[in-house]
């Protein structure tokens, strides 16, 4: 029943939408194309590899007490910067409207990464003392 | 031979779980959901039905929903990034013979692969228009809208015929093992348990919040490195389109401009000058852009009702109101009844205390309660009772 009731609303919120895409004409339909196939092939075919070596790589050249420090680190810094491309590169920056992009977006940048690198460290080193306090008699 | 496209039990790490992609799903779905219901209310604001009437209070009312509409979208970038991640092994799932089991599979793949293109169209191109950056030749708004709908669309799709995994994925703790995981997966976790995966995902997703959302909310402003708009400009706040970049400066600027008040055959015009001398109104409104940024200021100038009286126009009626930009879009837009009527709708001359800038929209502009910036009309050239 409820089952049914999500299928059939998407089902139609979804043909609305494809509808209303369609409506804006055959241009805009294939640039809107590029920019919907593009996100799964950047997806699938760039990030999730990227992701996937760098975890082989970490998981193989980091100490256990390190690993879950390091993974919350890099996808903290690493989805934080991608969703921050647009400031970061100030691609909309306009030279007649200064109140526009008006920060300093690569200093920015180096101070979130040194948040997360000292945060990494400590977290880090937190892991490893407890991993040495608990190794003679694990109770965990 | 090692091949060089993986199969699904290929992936072994305990973390790539029902057991995580619900839970992290549900916030996503929760993101999706608000980006979705203050998308269609930014986009009714600025193309009404006739038959719809949107409220003028609270006056914050938009500067909050889009705020929160551009929040939401950012939150679920990591939290998109994380729930594709846990479910990438799908994508090399096994294809059925059987015909029955095969148009069913494909059907899955295909409301799959319409929810992944959508919700990262949304994404992509949400962020890009909060920093005025249009890498592409569509139409942002109506697209931006259009694959909103189809996104939330394939998510209640989606959320169908998942219904008995999320059921099951709930029903249990986050560690246990689910019976719909993969047969190979490893027993323990040498990095990250999948809750120190779901705690990364928050962080993750509040992070990003923290470090955007200053334009939207000025206590973030100082830790939102990110952050599209400082908050400061000509007057103490940001400027959305500058004259120059619409070439309105000359006729704004012009000494013998006018304002036309039009109702059928009633015109009235009226100098700079004789507007200041009606009498004035003052309002602390803000003004909340769809792109997200929003800020208050405090606006003087005359109430759009009194100036409808000065053509015989009743306080609440239909106008069309026109800018003197000879380029650029929302030249031309429409105020509905009850924001005409509203006491606060003023054709402002004078913000924070001076003569308004040529950027904020010198000699005059629209300020109205809980519209997006877009609709608060600058260099206002003419104001006319709809037919």
């Amino acid at each position: 029943m409820m089952r049914a009731a999500f299928l059939g609303a998407g089902l139609l919120l979804a043909a609305f939408g494809a509808y209303s895409l369609l409506r804006l004409g055959v241009g805009n339909l294939v640039w809107s194309l590029i920019w919907l196939i593009g996100g799964v092939i950047v997806n699938d075919a760039l990030i999730a590899p990227v992701a996937l070596g760098a975890l082989a790589l970490g998981s193989r050249s980091l100490p256990p007490w390190a690993r879950g420090p390091v993974v919350a680190g890099a996808v903290v810094l690493g989805s934080v910067t991608l969703l921050a491309v647009p400031v970061l590169g100030r691609f909309g920056a306009k030279p007649d409207n200064p109140s526009l992009l008006d920060r300093s977006y690569g200093v920015g940048w180096l101070v979130l990464a040194a948040v997360v690198l000292v945060s990494v460290l400590a977290a880090s080193l937190a892991a490893r003392q407890r991993a040495m306090a608990g190794a003679p008699g694990d109770h965990g | 031979m090692r091949q060089l496209i993986p199969a699904e039990d290929d992936f072994t790490s305990r973390l790539r779980s029902p057991a995580v992609a619900a839970r992290i799903g549900r916030w996503l779905g929760i993101c999706f959901g608000l980006a979705f219901v203050t998308g269609v209310y930014s986009h009714f604001l600025q193309d009404t039905p006739t038959w719809l009437t949107l409220p003028s209070r609270p006056v914050n009312l938009y500067r909050w929903s889009q705020g929160l509409h551009v929040i939401a979208g950012t939150a679920a970038v990591p939290l998109l990034l994380v729930k594709l991640w846990t479910v990438y092994p799908k994508l090399f799932a096994k294809i059925p013979r059987e015909k029955r089991a095969l148009a069913l599979h494909g059907l899955e793949r295909l409301s799959i692969a319409v929810l992944v293109a959508g919700a990262t169209f949304e994404l992509a191109t949400g962020l890009a228009n909060s920093a005025q950056w249009y890498p592409w030749s569509f139409d942002f708004r109506s697209t931006h809208y259009a694959v909103g709908w189809i996104t939330v669309g394939a998510l209640l799709t989606h959320i169908a015929v998942k219904l008995p995994v999320i059921r099951a994925a709930f029903g249990s703790d986050v560690e246990a093992p689910q019976a719909a995981d993969r047969p190979g997966m490893a027993a323990t976790s040498t990095g990250l348990s999948r809750r120190g995966l779901l705690r990364v995902a928050w962080l993750a997703a509040g992070v990003a919040v923290l470090a955007t959302a200053g334009s939207a909310v000025p206590l973030l402003r100082k830790v939102s490195v990110f952050g599209v708009r400082s908050g400061d400009g000509p007057q103490d706040f940001p400027v959305n389109h500058s004259a120059l970049s619409v070439q309105v400066t000359r006729l704004a600027m012009d000494p013998s401009y006018r304002l036309k008040l039009v109702n059928g055959d009633v015109t009235h015009t009226l100098s700079r000058a004789q507007l200041l001398a009606l009498p004035q109104t003052a309002r602390t409104l803000p003004i909340a852009c769809v792109e997200g940024w929003s800020a208050s200021a405090d606006w003087t100038g005359v109430r759009m009702r009194e100036l409808l009286h000065l053509v015989g126009a009743p306080p609440a009626v239909d106008i069309v109101i026109r800018s003197l930009q000879p380029s650029g879009s929302y030249i031309v837009t429409d105020m509905p009844a009850n924001f005409t009527a509203a006491d606060d709708t003023l054709l402002a001359l004078k913000v924070n205390g001076e003569d308004l800038s040529i950027d904020h929209g010198f000699p005059c502009r629209i300020i109205a309660p809980a519209r997006p910036g877009v609709l608060q009309t600058k260099w206002v050239a003419s104001i006319e009772v709809s037919a």
